[in-house]
């Protein structure tokens, strides 16, 4: 298992390229082919999560060297490939990992051969790929490789439906803004390489001493990842993208936006956390967190259509995650900036779970009846009942009702952001509310009243999927504190007083 | 199985037993309702001020809520004008928010 961590990237990448021929071949191989490559990056995956979670040090794995400072000349720091996984990055892979193989499991049924099953599941594994790359790598410039692969994939996925109007019209726009996110992150990697001649995070992170031009690098990072993060007002991208792709890309394209959060983690506390964490940048996040919950379940109650009632309510629940990692900023170094965070990790599981699982509910439906529009649904929970028991575990856990997994982590979030300002644990209490009456409204409206159409339950493996999701809504809300001990407080610790074992873990020492 | 914040905790196992405990009691207040209900009668009919309604007719997903969107509706108005769906708008509100990020970041 040395190798664990190239390979849980290296195997979805050739996995997806390989993937058209084998359909060439035969379809049912192609299924297998992606069952088998899924099960595979799993197992590495979990591996290397399970590597870093024991050992309870960074995972440091060199391309083509023996470690990260191997050189043939003196000085500097070398130009290579190296990824680094701490227990941030093993939890953030693990929510990849969690995403790609049930979005994957749910596809090979949700997928029909004439809509191309092929070039839709191999662009799926291409996600989770640059997905895990993102989350795992230890320099900045494959940061950004990374992150153009996650985008062009998931720009793919969400023009998926080619035959369709609105489709095309999300991906475009997606794609726009993708691109500028990432030329702002590419400018800032380019500024910190001319600066310090390196591209290595740890070693950056050594020499950054709060400079000018180490501060513009700072602020277009923030912009291209808050951007990323679905942070209101560039969060206009995401209700577009969430509502128009279809059911198993749109839980992988969460995971993708909560790796901005995970990147927005690694460049103010690892990066940037020794010169330039100042609380002003953690009142920026979590003043702009507190505005994207506010505006996105506001924009929630007016949508018709149920993927972008839905898709607001998965920003919201984003702005939640940046409102946490805003008060951790702010009282970094105090008891309630660390259950802040720790709120905000779990929150990424814990919405991973409620909104995929309500992402493919709505394939279902869609899969079902030809539409989601909620003017012409109703009356669904006649037939499709496993179906409507899952949208409204999904919505309640959503909403953060108790005992379900979403409440766990909000409350950490209300009870750390009232320290640090009450108005802000005020409006994030109200609009949790305020979605609970959106997501009741959803669910009136598609599954309750009478019956009007005959349609037939999803296939046995998109329920399956479903079901998987459900499950972890479920123990993760009964059981908070085994995963926050084992997964969550690891991750806020190699935040806080993990930088110095970051850096020694790379540069040694 | 317990999470604490510093100032409290939760607990869901605490939480579900106070739950269970609720209902109990509300389904005790319930058996004591009259039992005059009959299925297959006008009974089952919605009842909407006294009016008679069309067959088929209900309260619709879009009628719930509809107060409360009436009250939020000029707010919800200029929302709704802030998300145009033009991405020139997109772009540009992305300007804003990098102006503010390098800003912020600037001044400390």
């Amino acid at each position: 298992m040395v190798h664990a961590p190239i390979l849980a990237i290296a195997i979805p990448l050739l996995g997806a390229f390989a993937l058209p021929i084998l359909a060439k071949l035969n379809r049912r191989a192609r299924d297998l082919w992606a069952v088998g490559i899924a099960l595979v990056t799993l197992v590495f995956g979990l591996a290397v999560a399970g590597q870093v979670f024991a050992s309870g040090k960074p995972l440091v794995y060199t391309l083509g060297a023996p470690s990260p400072t191997a050189s043939v000349t003196e000085g500097g720091f070398p130009i290579r490939i190296v990824l680094v996984v701490d227990a941030l990055g093993a939890f953030a892979g693990i929510i990849a990992l969690l995403a790609g193989a049930i979005g994957l499991f749910y596809s090979l049924q949700y997928l029909a051969e004439e809509e191309g099953k092929t070039l839709g599941t191999s662009l799926l594994l291409l996600l989770w790929a640059g997905i895990l790359g993102l989350v795992y790598t230890g320099d900045l410039f494959n940061f950004f490789v990374f992150l153009e692969i996650t985008s062009i994939a998931a720009c793919a996925l969400i023009g998926y439906r080619v035959w369709e109007s609105r489709p095309p019209e999300a991906a475009f726009k997606t794609m726009a803004m993708y691109t500028l996110g990432g030329l702002l992150v590419l400018i800032s990697v380019g500024i910190l390489y001319g600066e310090y001649d390196a591209l290595n995070i740890a070693y950056l992170s050594k020499l950054i001493t709060g400079t000018l031009l180490d501060k513009l690098a700072l602020g277009l990072l923030l912009g291209g990842l808050l951007m990323k993060a679905g942070a209101v007002p560039a969060h206009m991208w995401a209700p577009d993208a969430y509502g128009e792709a279809p059911a198993m890309a749109t839980i992988v394209l969460v995971a993708n936006t909560q790796a901005a959060i995970y990147a927005l983690l690694r460049v103010v506390f690892t990066l940037f956390g020794g010169a330039l964490a100042t609380p002003g940048i953690g009142w920026l996040i979590a003043s702009l967190g507190t505005v994207t919950v506010l505006v996105a379940v506001l924009m929630a109650v007016v949508q018709r259509h149920l993927g972008r009632l839905v898709a607001y309510g998965a920003v919201s629940q984003l702005g939640y995650m940046l409102l946490a990692v805003g008060v951790g900023v702010v009282a970094a170094g105090k008891g309630f900036g660390e259950v802040a965070l720790k709120g905000g990790i779990f929150h990424m599981i814990n919405d991973l779970a409620s909104v995929g699982l309500l992402f493919l509910v709505i394939g279902a439906i869609r899969r079902a009846v030809g539409s989601v529009d909620l003017l012409s649904l109703g009356g669904l929970g006649h037939t499709l009942r496993w179906e409507s028991g899952f949208f409204l575990l999904g919505a309640l856990a959503l909403a953060g009702i108790p005992p379900l997994n979403g409440f766990a982590s909000k409350f950490l979030i209300y009870e750390s952001t009232f320290k640090a300002s009450p108005i802000l644990a005020a409006i994030a209490v109200l609009s949790s509310i305020l979605l609970l009456a959106v997501v009741v409204r959803a669910f009136h409206g598609v599954f309750l009243g009478p019956k009007a159409r005959d349609v037939g339950p999803a296939p046995w493996g998109m329920l399956v999927a479903m079901g998987v999701l459900a499950v972890i809504i479920v123990v993760f809300g009964l059981f908070p504190g085994f995963f926050i001990e084992r997964m969550v407080s690891p991750a806020v610790q190699a935040l806080l007083g993990g930088r110095a074992a970051y850096l020694a873990a790379v540069l040694g020492g | 199985m317990r999470i604490g914040s510093g100032e409290g905790f939760w607990s869901p196992i605490v939480w579900a037993i106070l739950a269970l405990g609720v209902l109990a009691i509300g389904f005790a207040i319930w058996l004591q309702g009259r039992r005059t209900y009959k299925r297959g009668t006008e009974q089952e009919e919605p009842f909407l001020s006294g009016e008679r309604l069309p067959e088929g007719a209900g309260v619709g997903a879009t009628h719930l809520y509809w107060g409360f969107a009436e009250a939020l509706k000029p707010l919800l108005m200029r929302l709704g004008a802030f998300h145009s769906g033009f991405l020139g708008d997109y772009v540009g509100w992305l300007l804003v928010l990098l102006v503010i990020s390098i800003l912020v970041v600037m001044l400390g």
